[in-house]
């Protein structure tokens, strides 16, 4: 009996990506900060100007994390966002202007609760913080994008950061921030959401460049060092590509 | 103390992920498919108390809101009500109920559905604002091709000639070989994020201060 072709190509793909993650942590070290001087994304680049423009308005910004639970296929997409979380978290609380989450899935939200009240803990600020900064508005995608927007009409929100798993009920969140004029920073991995993000906000990171939240926002060097093993595997996968169209094209078959 | 509380987490978790992911790699192998499943039915039960916890947060914040009557407490209320109403007809009549699926097919399911088709409306306006702050080659590419896509997939009478070949080149190419792109870009992240928080037990968990300031 053979091995499945498939099956071989997927746990090859994936032992020679955690051998390059690995090899590459190793090299560079896991701890510490460093700039991400391997991408500049415009989407990321304005964060920490927006993020110090709310506290000086003493407003806040309200994040959405997007439909996505922690153990679906949207799940390594809503961690992308929780690193973005942690970083924002972490400015946010110390200039006591704590962020406003939104979770449209309830497996996100003792997550995204645990991350802001570390948050606070992490500045002997734990007696300030409020569960209630983060809501679980409802598990539909068209009904959390609504419930969203809500919350931007309702609160104090200065500026709007839309990461996660979406679809495109994600115009109804940038609409209603459109509507306030506040700043807004998308992020989504969907083709739907990216349609639809596009008009929306210059601010957009799209596919791939949601990954690299992390790196841009917080430097630490463990996000850092993934998202150069990101490009040295997107290289690869090219070089694979031109070399399997090269080869085609020399036997003469499609 | 330290290795208990920050060491042990991280290492269930990662080895439940290996083990999940090797369950569904190697099919044929019996004892890692049952593992699988069996960690697998553990996490929807963890996820339904998840639920839980989201239904009392959404009461919580929203009865909070009412309570202090913040701004946009009457929704805050309506939302209340509905709530309570339908978890009570669901609690009295049963989820299979006549009365209970009336509801959801005369409530929830128009309501939905509006909202979605509101979408459209939210996007073309999207469309209008970008043209009056944005008007840069990109912007003006993205607005003149959703116009072709548009235009080529209503029914042209007599243009069918140019509008069937169009369309289909534009979704089938052009749109196609995008998505294609952007798929591979997404599966790249996915993978390496999947790796670091399976090997590494690398997620977002510890105190640091942001920047290293």
């Amino acid at each position: 009996m053979g091995l499945d072709p498939n099956l071989i190509a997927a746990v090859f793909w994936l032992g020679f990506s955690a051998l390059v993650l690995l090899i590459l942590l190793i090299a560079r070290g896991r701890t510490g900060v460093r700039s991400a001087e391997t991408r500049q994304l415009t989407a990321f680049r304005d964060l920490r100007r927006i993020v110090g423009e709310s506290a000086e308005k003493g407003g806040t910004i309200h994040i959405a994390l997007g439909s996505g639970g922690i153990a679906g296929e949207d799940a390594m997409v809503s961690l992308a966002g929780f690193q973005l979380l942690e970083a924002l978290a972490a400015d946010l609380v110390s200039y006591r202007t704590p962020p406003i989450v939104t979770v449209g899935d309830p497996t996100l939200l003792p997550w995204a609760q645990d991350v802001l009240r570390r948050a606070y803990e992490a500045r002997d600020l734990a007696d300030l913080y409020d569960p209630n900064r983060v809501s679980f508005v409802a598990p539909s995608p068209v009904a959390y994008a609504a419930g969203a927007a809500q919350f931007l009409d309702s609160e104090d929100v200065v500026a709007n950061v839309v990461i996660g798993a979406f679809g495109a009920e994600v115009s109804l969140i940038t609409e209603a921030a459109s509507r306030r004029g506040v700043s807004q920073i998308a992020a989504a991995a969907a083709p739907q959401a990216i349609g639809t993000l596009y008009p929306a906000t210059e601010h957009l990171a799209m596919g791939e460049e949601l990954f690299a939240a992390g790196a841009q926002t917080s430097g630490l060097r463990r996000y850092v060092t993934s998202l150069e093993v990101q490009d040295v595997l997107r290289v690869v996968l090219v070089a694979a590509i031109l070399a399997s169209v090269l080869i085609a094209f020399l036997r003469g078959s499609p | 103390m330290n290795l208990v509380r920050r060491w042990i987490p991280v290492l269930v978790a990662s080895v439940v992920g290996v083990v999940v992911l090797l369950g569904s790699l190697f099919r044929a192998n019996v004892w890692l498919v049952q593992a699988r499943d069996l960690l697998v039915d553990w996490a929807i039960v963890l996820a339904g108390f998840a639920l839980l916890l989201g239904i009392l947060n959404i009461l919580s914040v929203h009865g909070g809101r009412v309570v202090r009557v913040r701004k946009g407490w009457g929704y805050s209320l309506v939302l209340l009500g509905s709530a309570t109403g339908l978890a009570l007809v669901t609690a009295i009549q049963g989820p299979s109920a006549a009365s209970t699926q009336v509801l959801v097919d005369m409530l929830i399911v128009p309501v939905g559905t509006a909202l979605a088709a509101l979408v459209l409306f939210v996007l073309v306006g999207a469309v209008f604002r970008m043209l009056r702050v944005r008007r840069d080659a990109a912007s003006l590419l993205f607005l003149a091709v959703a116009v072709i896509v548009l235009l080529v997939s209503t029914p042209l009478v007599g243009w069918e000639w140019l509008a069937q070949p169009l369309r289909d080149w534009f979704l089938n190419v052009l749109s196609l070989a995008g998505m294609r792109g952007l798929v591979l870009g997404v599966a790249l992240g996915t993978v390496i994020t999947a790796l670091r928080a399976l090997l590494l037990g690398d997620w977002p968990r510890e105190r640091r201060n942001v920047g290293g300031k």
